[in-house]
């Protein structure tokens, strides 16, 4: 199972709860795992949040990205630039 | 000066050819979307609100209609409403006003007339009649208990809310024990921060030229850091197909970030449909300052805990970023920019705000500069009252692979450590400070990103090359492409053209911003250039009667290895290319990708000022910056990124603001009042590349566009506090501003 990491004003939805073991094969379907055990969840991660795995940032909107049972997933704020 | 970890010896990457666009650009060849004209064109011009907030009653456009010269007039009744949950709601309510005015000088009605003159005047006929509303003019009118609304559909990002609110975005980042963390400091420091909105400050100012066409198809050509985005914000503005819209980069004369989002495209598009004309539409400076997005205002209250030994252990504050006239994520992005120091404890919230100035832009690493000026100084501080050396305290908590942001991110492979120690070992840093004057140190950290990149790569008939991409050059990326696909190919740099193509001839790239093109779209031209050579090996095979498996590409040739080497001589590019109608056609090959990886880059600036403490004016003497580039492709261009970044950020620090009138008018919406750093105010800025590879590139490029504007506004800010004794926490550092904390010491 990918260990999802949560920055804090997501953690509402899940009691406090910051790291998080979530079944899925990519970012879409850990999102998805997410919003079922945590509904309310999936939108925000989807709106509004940039995805690394394993410390790399991954392009906005990486929902088929795979991820593994070790993957490190952080979900942060939209990154963009100037 | 260039600091570089070990790393392969390349021919053409990391020399410093004369760039492809110079010689146009020095002599005034080079064409501007201002210097467009097409046959039959009229001139625009935009009717702007008086007031900074108003609900419109009424508009009247039948004076201006009747007037000379007058061809069209459009007004937010021209274009579709957009449902508000939609992400182009806000930049088309800000292109143009539909049921309020939200700053003063937002657009409420446009005019395309036979010259500008007539349509200057027709725009200043048309008869708006205004409800005024109460405006909010600052963080804290907006944060105030029963604040009235800037803006009725701004709901707060990311949070599922549906009420209209003042507040853009609100986060929170936390990890470790804040309590625990500042009961066990030896030594707090504690301060509050403020910054005004500045201005990019281009030197273009926002142009295009719409031509739509009897077939309801609209060719544009404008001034942009992304025209695949100008073709997709002006098709949703407008309620149009994509395919209906071709957008031609014109040369860009700066963006900074201010050129991510459009303004005039939509406008002169619905003006030149109504016209059956092409239409020219052009800001002035005055309307660049009134109506385009400066970097948003702020109000850090900060907090930082460490040990008597230098150990940074806590952080702790809360981050306000106004957004102007619309939600946006500013204070997010400024609070995740605190990313330089380990802090095991931290607590930072972020809260983003609405009013009634102009609709905030990106602009150099946005949000970072606001923070880096807060946390930057604390952490010198802490320095000043342990007595430790500036650079050794940073040293002691500075960031490296697997260290947390503020965000909990781990970071890749980053080179801040290298970045600190080549500032340690400048002449600067060991030069004596000059008497009389005080230095001033800090550092910058910034994201980078990757994404949507295309490029196409064609070798002619000669043997020369054609790189084709859809990165708008905005810093001299052309000249980073050629080289590296000289690189690839083992091909003189100068017999590459480098282009940037319209939104027809290449494939879709995403906007040059966050630092990305030499990183991203450069990716797309090696993988092109790799997939051209072995397109050429093949008919090199084929010329030679061989395998392609005993062709292997070195030096910029096809070498045949082997037994079957005898005889055979290594076929030039020319050679192959001389061939290509017989070997199978044209030789070109394209590249898309979505790129991950992208490095974050690291600075770190020194500065020795003089502060004439009669007047309050701050002399920068000498200024050093430091910065990672991972690799420097073209390095005249690393250092022009650097000394540019510095540039900007020292006019952000001593002398930029936004004034306003109590109404909401900005008072200084010109060069001439609004202060900009000229060369005459400036030392030469000395750079130092360091060079640590980013491994998810192939020749380990950062961005290198961004960081270079994050470190001066504290920098600056600790020199005058070694100059002066006074701590300087509002923006502009400004001769009366310092005058003041001075008398008040």
């Amino acid at each position: 199972m990918a260990i999802v990491h949560l920055q804090a004003d997501h953690r509402r939805f899940t009691g406090g709860e910051e790291v998080l073991e979530v079944d899925g094969a990519t970012i879409g379907a850990v999102i998805a795992e997410l919003e079922r055990r945590f509904p309310g969840l999936g939108p925000r991660l989807t709106e509004g949040a940039s995805v690394a795995i394993d410390g790399e940032l991954l392009p906005r909107g990486s929902i088929y990205e795979k991820v593994g049972p070790t993957t490190d997933i952080h979900f942060i704020a939209p990154i963009t630039g100037g | 000066m260039t600091d570089t970890e070990a790393r392969p010896t390349y021919k053409y990457v990391g020399t410093r050819p004369i760039r492809h666009d110079g010689l146009d650009k020095v002599t005034g060849k080079a064409r501007f979307a201002a210097d467009l004209n097409m046959t039959g064109q009229l001139r625009a011009a935009i009717t702007r609100s008086p007031h900074a907030h108003a609900r419109i009653v009424s508009i009247d456009t039948s004076a201006a209609e009747a007037m000379p010269g007058v061809k069209a007039v459009v007004t937010g009744a021209d274009f579709p409403e957009i449902d508000i949950a939609d992400a182009i709601h806000d930049e088309a309510v800000n292109n143009i006003a539909r049921d309020e005015v939200l700053y003063n000088g937002h657009a409420v009605a446009a005019v395309a007339a036979t010259t500008l003159a007539q349509a200057r005047a027709a725009a200043a006929a048309v008869k708006v009649e205004y409800e005024e509303l109460p405006a909010i003019l600052s963080i804290d009118e907006a944060i105030a208990d029963g604040a009235p609304l800037a803006n009725p559909t701004t709901r707060t990002l990311f949070t599922g809310d549906t009420e209209p609110s003042n507040f853009a975005s609100i986060g929170q980042f936390e990890r470790g024990d804040v309590e625990a963390g500042f009961a066990a400091a030896d030594v707090i420091v504690e301060r509050e921060f403020t910054t005004v909105p500045v201005h990019q400050g281009y030197i273009e100012p926002h142009a295009c030229v719409a031509d739509c066409g009897q077939d309801g198809k609209a060719s544009i050509w404008a001034s942009s850091q992304g025209h695949f985005a100008v073709r997709s914000k002006t098709a949703a503005i407008l309620g149009w197909s994509t395919d209906r819209i071709k957008v031609t980069p014109a040369e860009i004369g700066g963006g900074f970030g201010g050129k991510t989002t459009i303004y005039l495209e939509p406008i002169a598009v619905r003006l030149s449909q109504k016209a059956g004309r092409p239409v020219k539409l052009a800001m002035t400076r005055e309307e660049v300052l009134r109506a385009t997005g400066p970097a948003p205002a702020s109000k850090i209250s900060l907090k930082i805990g460490a040990t008597n030994d230098g150990e940074l252990t806590t952080l702790a504050g809360t981050m306000y970023y106004s957004n102007g006239s619309t939600k946006g994520f500013s204070a997010l992005t400024g609070a995740m920019s605190v990313a330089s120091y380990k802090f095991p404890n931290l607590e930072l919230h972020a809260i983003g705000t609405v009013d009634n100035t102009p609709k905030s832009a990106a602009y150099r690493a946005p949000s970072a500069p606001q923070a880096a000026f807060a946390v930057e100084t604390l952490v010198d501080e802490i320095a000043q009252q342990l007595g430790m050396d500036p650079i050794e305290l940073r040293l002691r908590n500075a960031v490296v692979e697997g260290d947390p942001t503020a965000m909990g991110m781990p970071h890749p492979k980053i080179g801040f450590i290298e970045t600190l120690e080549a500032i340690k070992s400048s002449d600067h840093y060991n030069s004596p400070v000059p008497e009389g004057a005080g230095r001033g140190f800090a550092t910058g950290f910034w994201f980078n990103i990757g994404e949507q990149s295309s490029a196409t790569v064609n070798l002619n008939e000669d043997g020369t090359a054609t790189v084709i991409t859809g990165s708008p050059d905005i810093g001299g990326s052309r000249a980073s492409m050629a080289l590296m696909a000289a690189e690839e190919l083992g091909l003189d740099v100068h017999r590459i053209t480098p282009i940037v193509a319209d939104t027809e001839s290449v494939g879709f790239t995403d906007i040059t911003e966050g630092s990305r093109a030499t990183f991203a779209t450069g990716m797309a031209v090696v993988n092109a250039c790799r997939e051209l050579i072995e397109k050429m090996k093949e008919r090199a095979a084929v010329i030679r009667g061989v395998d392609v498996d005993q062709v292997a590409w070195i030096g910029g040739a096809a070498v045949i290895e082997g037994p079957a080497s005898e005889g055979n001589e290594p076929l030039t590019i020319a050679d192959i290319t001389a061939q290509a109608k017989m070997t199978g056609g044209p030789l070109t090959a394209t590249a898309s990708l979505n790129a991950a990886g992208a490095g974050p880059s690291f600075a770190a600036h020194l500065a020795d000022v003089k502060v004439d403490e009669e007047t309050g004016q701050v002399t920068i003497l000498r200024y050093t910056t430091a910065q990672d580039a991972g690799t420097a492709i073209h390095p005249a261009y690393v250092e022009g990124q650097m000394q540019g970044g510095s540039a900007q950020g020292i006019g952000w620090a001593l002398n930029e603001e936004y004034i306003f009138d109590a109404s909401g008018e900005m008072e200084n919406a010109s060069f001439l009042d609004y202060r900009m750093p000229v060369a005459s105010d400036l030392p030469m800025i000395e750079t130092i590349i360091v060079e640590v590879p980013n491994p998810s590139h192939p020749y380990g490029v950062r961005g290198v566009g961004e960081t270079g504007i994050v470190p001066p506004i504290p920098t600056l800010a600790n020199a005058i506090a070694a100059a002066t004794g006074v701590r300087m926490t509002d923006l502009p550092m400004s001769p009366p501003n310092v005058l003041k904390k001075i008398n008040e010491k």
